[in-house]
């Protein structure tokens, strides 16, 4: 090969190694990116007034003077929608009426003219003229009827039941409307919190969505019409183009900072408020974890080190040691469920407990031999001080080997609690729910609870209104990868700073 | 005051407190060693945990159709539990998740240990860290969220770029060599070398561009029809084992030692050589126990493959058609544990441990692999 | 034991003396919605109760139920002989409180124009007989299954009110939830799939079955030919007056039957 090759291979060689990083580096962007920008509008939104009702009425958090200066405003703005939609209704209720009376009354002569004929029927003589002429006016009766009938149902057809469809659409957008009975469910007493949907809803509101199956391959194309269409020539029609026109008066858009949404609960089906009691349980399954990880993988790790004579025990140990790090998540949990819940019943139901010792055993083996390689790498000159100054081998760990080892065993527990935080599979048999209220600490030996991983599964793939809160689930995955991140960061600045002291 | 009382005493111990000390030492070692152990034990625990609710299955159903069958019907009257399909699904992604990690992961190796200055590495090394740490619910959140739907709209244009981007480079290459190797041969029969060297090259490069346009062509034609499925999940579980698989490798290739690379530089040889023909080879087992803790890694991931796999219980047409729904062991446990009724000791239940016991038996002997292949080349780097 | 020990140290702390300080609920992804309203509603009006919710699948609710687990098991399917007869032998007697019904409507791509699909072809699109929707009077395009993960009462439902115990094919892509069937449906214009009522919005289609359209009204009737009610078990009746029976008598009141309604589901009772 000629050199000039060579070199270019050389060249192309490293070319190939950076490509590599900076695919890695893309890959971590690409990630990172729809979960930072779209995770961050869970804290940083346009929050319309809406928003601001549900943190007055349901977390008592705001001026509530400013809020109803600003509802009444706001209520003034929406005023003429109610007014036309009550004139709306009012007016279909007289055309119904009005129908209904002549039904009536229709329906009354009828049944006199009925007793008529059979009285008519049984005189005799009988005047067989007449009762052929009242039943030809009884025909005439059923087909005006007839008619009534077919005018109420395209009443109801070209009135009634659009009209509904609006409603629906209104109350979704500003919430219920004044006067009419609180709804149970508290997703339906709000508005649109945030402005980004409230747009949404204002383009349901304006335009209707029908597909047309006319195209020759079969397949339909989406097809808006504005609804105001539907209402041309009813009092009705302006409601579009004001509402269009008037909807920042009527939601009052304002940028927002809702830093409470790590720390509020959860209201209306995770349509309103935050993801505390998610957090909190991953919190509590995170230290409980470590509670009991910490000193078994410490211990064991001072006993590898500083005890054990290398032989077959050990390596055995050591043997058992890698393989539970090889163990897949999954199996973690199906073994919590069949043998802290089901042998020995750490508590009746699922519970934080339970799920924490599961967890313990997960990051057991990441947390001996992050301690090992902290206590290997004490120098040795360290603990030949310490024997040469006659400390036992006791006094030498504790007072000499493990202060020194201490910043690297952090670092290691720091990095094996993101791990804890985030894993989802072992805890799904043996403490994670979806609903459930924070718990106090003393509940967690009994009680399951909600937790960041698992929530995040669930609202993403269970909730029945997946797309509408989007913002949550983004924003719950967010705060999750943030908390590990945060760990991670954190240990990775404690061992350059080992490293640095160490070499200095 | 006990320091006083202590300096009274002679530096040699009488027999009882030797003996006092001894025991103490003795008991102390004794609960340490016993402590250590747990580990080992909950190892133990959960192996009889999983072969005792395993067991059951093989008593009534067998094995032969656990291993050999193709339909997977545990709800079925009579079930069903052919679990070739999983274990194809399994393989399928843990084979796409290699392809992705292992190549770009021990380019990324070589680039780390001996190309990059140490003031990258150190921007580097922490990326890899943050990557590794990422949650797997939250690959999963992107796979199924972001990714599929993506795959969905624009799946031809992202595989004909992707197709692109990566034979590009690996056919430029390819065409330079190849090109060199025929120049090699005709410089003794050709005099004109400069306009050899053109037609060459142009003729090898028009090739190696119009058999990429077709490729990328073919592939801009395919429309997924399905953007949950095997190609999605391989890509992700791929990036999650991309850090495993760069610092296992890395650490082996800087292990490899500095006397090697410089003997290799005094011989004349380039750096690309020095570490193909040299450290690559002197390190290849440290690697090869880097791709199995990758094949662990991604064999082991549940949420992912769970969310995003699409979880069709068949073996995809053709065989390595990855734009097919897959169903892997690990998702088939979780999802199918919420209705396998543990109650009435069906068969239902225990084939999910039969399955776990599979994954677990799987994982061990892989660990096993690895452990041997590490120490056998500490011990042959250590000759 | 530790129950009890629990209750004291919750009644010695909080000083109240409530006999049950929480309520665990476990089972069907389709009944979830239900529960976790219902839920909410209860602690809104009892703070001191915990109530937790899990959507885990039908038989884990049976199972719950009988471990002892949890204190209602949801459920979208009845309970089967062998988990009655297990119950029985641990001296657990399962009580079932019908919360609401459900119809299981057949939801397609809205831009596909197939209106009407009798139970015969669903049962044959399932069972990759009928492989294209020009088949069934739709355009071109290769029918892509989707059905609800085993481990769901959803599943069984269909699989018995459909599929004749038939199997499915195996083509056919599994997920693990109802919202999952949507978001499949609503981004695959060749999707067919199978979802609770409460699931359906305008991002889907919902077909006609044996030409009946899925409603409240025909789910009531029984006209709709794929329908099913929706349990909730406890261990006993629960007595009088605790929190787990405020809880399991929510349907009953007007303010249950609107949540059940406005969930999507079809109240038992209609006030």
């Amino acid at each position: 090969m000629r050199l000039e090759t060579r070199k270019l291979l050389d060249k192309a060689f490293s070319g190939f190694g950076l490509i590599a990083i900076v695919i890695m580096a893309l890959a971590l962007v690409f990630i990172l990116a729809p979960i930072v920008s779209r995770g961050s509008k869970a804290f940083v939104f346009k929050g319309t007034i809406e928003h601001r009702r549900v943190m007055l009425e349901l977390f008592d958090r705001g001026n509530v003077d400013k809020f109803h200066k600003e509802r009444d405003e706001v209520g003034k703005a929406r005023e003429p929608i109610y007014a036309m939609m009550a004139e709306f209704e009012a007016k279909t209720l007289e055309l119904e009426t009005s129908i209904e009376t002549t039904l009536d009354e229709i329906k009354n002569e009828d049944r006199n003219l009925r007793k008529e004929v059979s009285r008519l029927k049984k005189v005799t003589p009988r005047d067989d003229v007449l009762i052929a002429e009242l039943e030809a006016r009884r025909e005439q009766f059923k087909t005006r009827e007839a008619e009534l009938k077919a005018q109420r149902s395209e009443l109801d057809d070209t009135r009634s039941a659009p009209y509904e469809e609006l409603k629906d659409t209104v109350e979704e957008l500003f919430g219920p409307i004044p006067g009419d009975k609180t709804p149970v469910l508290v997703r339906q007493r709000y508005g649109q919190t945030r402005w980004d949907r409230s747009l949404i809803k204002l383009h349901e509101l304006l335009y209707t969505e029908e597909w047309d199956y006319s195209s020759p391959d079969g397949i339909g194309v989406k097809v808006e019409t504005p609804r105001s269409e539907l209402f041309a020539g009813t009092c009705l029609e302006p409601l579009f183009s004001y509402t269009e026109e008037n909807i920042p008066q009527m939601m009052r858009p304002r940028t927002t900072f809702y830093w409470q949404f790590i720390t509020d609960v959860s209201k209306g089906d995770n349509f309103f408020g935050g993801i505390w009691p998610a957090v909190l349980g991953t919190i509590y399954l995170t230290l409980g974890s470590m509670i009991f990880a910490i000193p078994m993988g410490v211990i064991a790790a001072i006993y590898l080190c500083e005890y054990a004579k290398e032989g077959r025990v050990i390596s055995f140990l050591r043997v058992c040691i890698s393989t539970l790090a090889g163990v897949p998540s999954i199996v973690f949990g199906l073994f919590g469920l069949a043998f802290f819940l089901n042998t020995i019943h750490v508590s009746s139901s699922k519970s934080v407990l339970a799920g924490s010792l599961t967890l313990s055993l997960l990051i057991l083996p990441t947390i001996i031999r992050s301690a090992e390689e902290a206590i290997l790498a004490v120098p040795r000159s360290y603990k030949e001080a310490a024997f040469g100054l006659g400390a036992g081998r006791w006094r030498t760990v504790l007072t000499v080997i493990l202060p020194a080892a201490l910043p690297g065993i952090l670092t290691g527990v720091v990095i094996s609690m993101g791990r804890a935080a985030g894993e989802t599979a072992p805890i799904i048999f043996t403490a994670a729910v979806s609903v459930g209220l924070p718990l106090k600490i003393w509940e967690t030996m009994t009680e399951p609870t909600p937790a960041l991983p698992w929530n995040i599964y669930n609202l993403c793939t269970e909730h029945e209104a997946v797309d509408e809160i989007r913002h949550v689930q983004y924003g719950m995955v967010l705060t999750l990868v943030a908390i590990v991140l945060i760990l991670n960061l954190f240990a990775i600045f404690m061992r350059a700073r080992i490293s640095k002291k160490l070499r200095g | 005051m006990s320091m006083n009382g202590n300096t009274n005493k002679s530096l040699v111990m009488s027999d009882a407190a030797s003996v006092r000390l001894r025991l103490g030492n003795w008991i102390g070692q004794g609960v340490l060693f016993l402590i250590t152990s747990l580990s080992t034990f909950a190892v133990f625990f959960i192996f009889y945990f999983i072969i005792k609710d395993a067991i059951p299955f093989f008593k009534t159903e067998g094995f032969k159709e656990l291993f050999t069958g193709t339909h997977w019907y545990p709800s079925a009257h009579p079930a069903e539990f052919g679990a070739l399909p999983l274990f194809a699904g399994t393989a399928l992604v843990t084979v796409g998740a290699i392809l992705v990690a292992v190549p770009l992961g021990i380019s990324a190796a070589v680039c780390l240990s001996d190309l990059l200055p140490f003031k990258i590495r150190q921007v580097v090394k922490p990326m890899i860290e943050i990557l590794a740490a990422i949650p797997s619910v939250a690959y999963g959140f992107f796979a199924l969220v972001v990714f599929a739907p993506m795959l969905q709209e624009k799946g031809g244009t992202l595989l004909s770029t992707g197709a692109w981007l990566i034979l590009g480079p690996i056919f430029a290459l390819l065409v330079v060599v190849a090109g060199d190797l025929l120049l090699d041969r005709l410089r003794t029969r050709i005099k004109n070398t400069k306009l050899a060297a053109i037609t060459v090259f142009s003729v090898l490069g028009s090739a190696a561009f119009f058999l990429i346009y077709r490729v990328a062509g073919q592939l801009a034609g395919i429309e997924i029809s399905s953007g949950t499925n095997a190609f999605n999940v391989s890509i992700i579980l791929g990036i999650m084992a991309l850090p495993t698989v760069v610092s296992v490798s890395e650490d082996a290739l800087q292990a490899a030692g500095r006397e090697l690379r410089e003997g290799s530089y005094a011989l004349g040889a380039t750096r690309a050589e020095t570490i193909l023909k040299t450290i690559i080879p002197a390190s290849v087992s440290g690697i090869l126990a880097a791709v199995i803790l990758g094949v662990m890694r991604a064999v082991g991931e549940t949420m992912v493959v769970w969310m995003a796999s699409g979880n069709a219980a068949r073996i995809p047409e053709p065989w390595y058609n990855v734009l097919q729904p897959v169903r892997t062991l690990t998702a088939t446990i979780a999802g199918d544990m919420g209705e396998a009724d543990h109650v009435t000791g069906s068969s239902r239940f225990h084939v999910l441990f039969a399955l776990a016991l599979c994954l677990l038996a799987f994982s061990f002997l892989m660990n096993l692999a690895s452990e041997t292949i590490v120490k056998r080349s500490r011990k042959k780097l250590g000759k | 034991m530790k129950k009890v020990i629990a209750i004291a140290v919750v009644a010695a702390s909080v000083g109240v003396a409530s006999a049950q300080d929480k309520i665990v609920i476990d089972g069907s992804t389709t009944v979830g919605p239900i529960a976790k309203a219902f839920a909410e509603y209860f602690m809104a009006a009892h703070s001191e109760v915990n109530v937790t919710v899990s959507e885990s699948g039908s038989g884990n609710g049976a199972k719950g139920l009988l471990n002892g687990t949890c204190d209602v098991g949801d459920m979208s399917r009845p309970m089967k002989d062998g988990e009655f007869k297990a119950c029985a032998e641990k001296g657990i007697q399962p009580v079932a409180h019908v919360v609401a019904l459900d119809g299981l409507p057949i939801l397609v791509h809205p831009s596909n124009p197939v209106k009407d699909l009798t139970v015969e072809q669903v049962r044959k699109i399932y069972l990759g007989e009928i492989t294209n929707w020009k088949e069934v009077g739709g355009p071109d395009m290769a029918i892509v299954s989707i059905s609800r993960d085993t481990n769901s009462g959803t599943y069984e439902t269909f699989e018995g009110m459909v599929m004749n115990k038939q199997k499915i094919h195996e083509g056919c892509e599994y997920v693990g939830s109802n919202g999952a069937v949507r978001q499949r449906v609503q981004s695959t214009p060749a999707a067919i799939g199978y979802a609770g009522l409460g699931f359906v919005d305008k991002t889907v289609k919902a077909l006609k079955v044996n030409g009946v359209f899925p409603s409240a009204e025909t789910v009531q009737s029984g006209e709709y030919p794929i329908a099913r009610p929706l349990f909730m078990y406890t261990n006993g009746y629960p007595k009088l007056g605790t929190p787990l029976y405020q809880f399991i008598t929510i349907y009953l009141s007007e303010d249950g039957q609107e949540m059940v309604e406005e969930k999507g589901f079809i109240p038992v009772t209609a006030y």
